[in-house]
């Protein structure tokens, strides 16, 4: 096994190690916002805000990432792009798209849980008191729900890191991208993958102790609160 | 203060309320009474609309909340509400809890809404547990500061449903008496009890519903005492 080659190759690491965390925390906020917005859609009572969000949701849980980042990377992207006249942008901005909007299907089902774990009172309780839904959704119910959304979205937010390797099909520099390269230049088998998979631990172990972390300092919000 | 007319519930095709028409007069205090599965809940619920109406009337303070032109957020500022699980909310503190709606729909400055707050829990007997969270209250304790939430709102009249009901039975002494003291401050109050006791020398009038529908009416000492109708009579020797 020949370790010279990580050094040689240094820079595709570097650039894949960043361009993968890139990945994943765009992917992340953004699947975030677009959650939230299918998970409250998901529950209103209202069909045309409910059916669009369910099938969305649908689609994108119902087919695998890899052909999604196909379709979107050669086909929705460059049509819409060339609609306008303009040249498609690069393949790391079909990723970032990709990711985004295949965790925006997977968190809007864990706002949606979130959401629906907490008690009906609750939202009788604030309505009660004269606040609006969206006030009721905002102070009282989201706080909430959040918190019980934590442990799932550190999940979705490690499995996200994962799966972001799929992007190396539309050659994209990510880590996976980074090490296909480098052992297909040198001919050097073990020592790149083996790289790449270290950085892959590394940063989901770092991910699960922060999510652990957080969730540690929410259950002792009420333990904080000790009389003066 | 709250007119009621020909009100009617359906749960799918069950139909929980019957046709109900009740007055709730300014400064009054009214118990409902009866089974469980007589709609008295229910009927409680219309009364803010807690609970979409199926037919019929509910006319708060002139305001009638079956028109969908009546801006329901507003006339529920005036109509407080207490629940049988306190439905407090576990991630604000007690005093949070109680200034929340005054700033957010009030819009309150932080400094009077609290200070409001703490008068409020004076009142209840709870000023030293201003800065604690709910899960460590007491159930009568919770369902204090669940009062002095509702009371926060200067609402014109508070509706209780089964208050005491998921209390263990040596704190249904202290919550019973923060109501009573409010009785006598005026608060116009409709209460959904099992406390018979509490109704007996509280209310001003008792209704005793069933099958959907107000049975009998009237002063407690006749109701409890005389009571007109076979169904009544029938309840009130289980309970009493």
């Amino acid at each position: 096994m020949d370790w010279s080659v990580i050094v040689e190759y240094k820079s595709y690491f570097i650039t894949g190690f960043i361009n993968t965390i890139m990945l994943t925390t765009v992917g992340v906020l953004v699947g975030m916002v677009i959650g939230l917005v299918l998970g409250l859609m998901n529950l209103s009572g209202k069909w045309w805000l409910r059916t669009p969000a369910k099938v969305y949701v649908d689609i994108f849980r119902g087919t695998p990432l890899l052909l999604q980042i196909l379709f979107i990377h050669f086909a929705v992207i460059p049509t819409i792009w060339e609609s306008m006249g303009m040249i498609p942008p690069s393949a790391l901005f079909s990723g970032f798209v990709a990711l985004s909007l295949n965790a925006g299907a997977y968190i809007a089902e864990i706002f949606r849980g979130g959401i629906q774990s907490v008690d009906k009172g609750q939202m009788e309780a604030a309505r009660s008191l004269g606040m609006s839904h969206g006030q009721a959704m905002r102070y009282v119910i989201l706080p909430q729900a959040f918190k019980r959304m934590l442990p799932p979205l550190g999940n979705e937010f490690i499995a996200l890191l994962k799966d972001s390797s799929l992007v190396a099909i539309i050659a994209v520099y990510d880590i996976t991208y980074a090490a296909f390269t480098t052992a297909k230049n040198t001919w050097e088998r073990w020592a790149p993958y083996l790289v790449a998979a270290a950085m892959y631990y590394i940063l989901t172990f770092v991910l699960s102790r922060v999510v652990f972390w957080m969730e540690g300092r929410l259950r002792t919000d009420a333990e904080r609160s000790e009389q003066p | 203060m709250i007119r009621i007319e020909n009100l009617t519930k359906n749960f799918g095709s069950v139909e929980v309320l019957k046709g109900i028409n009740a007055h709730i007069r300014e400064r009054e205090v009214v118990s409902i009474i009866g089974p469980s599965g007589s709609g008295k809940s229910t009927f409680l619920r219309c009364m803010n609309l807690l609970e979409p109406v199926s037919g019929g009337k509910v006319i708060v303070d002139g305001h009638d909340l079956t028109d969908p032109k009546t801006n329901i957020n507003e006339v529920r500022t005036e109509v407080g509400m207490v629940f049988q699980q306190f439905n407090l909310f576990p991630h604000k503190k007690v005093i949070e809890n109680i200034t929340l709606a005054p700033m957010k729909v009030r819009k309150q400055t932080k400094e009077a809404a609290e200070a409001k707050a703490m008068e409020l829990l004076k009142k209840v007997g709870l000023a030293d547990k201003a800065h604690v969270y709910p899960e460590q209250l007491s159930g009568g304790q919770m369902q204090r500061v669940a009062i002095a939430r509702a009371l926060a709102m200067n609402p014109k009249v508070i509706l209780f449903d089964e208050p005491t009901s998921a209390l263990d039975p040596e704190m249904i002494g202290e919550v019973l008496s923060v109501m009573k003291s409010l009785a006598q401050e005026g608060m116009t109050m409709v209460v959904v009890t099992h406390e018979m006791g509490f109704a007996r020398e509280v209310c001003d009038r008792v209704l005793f519903m069933d099958g959907g529908v107000i049975v009998e009416e009237g002063a407690p000492e006749q109701l409890f005492k005389n009571p007109k109708h076979e169904r009544t009579r029938a309840f009130l020797s289980k309970v009493l």
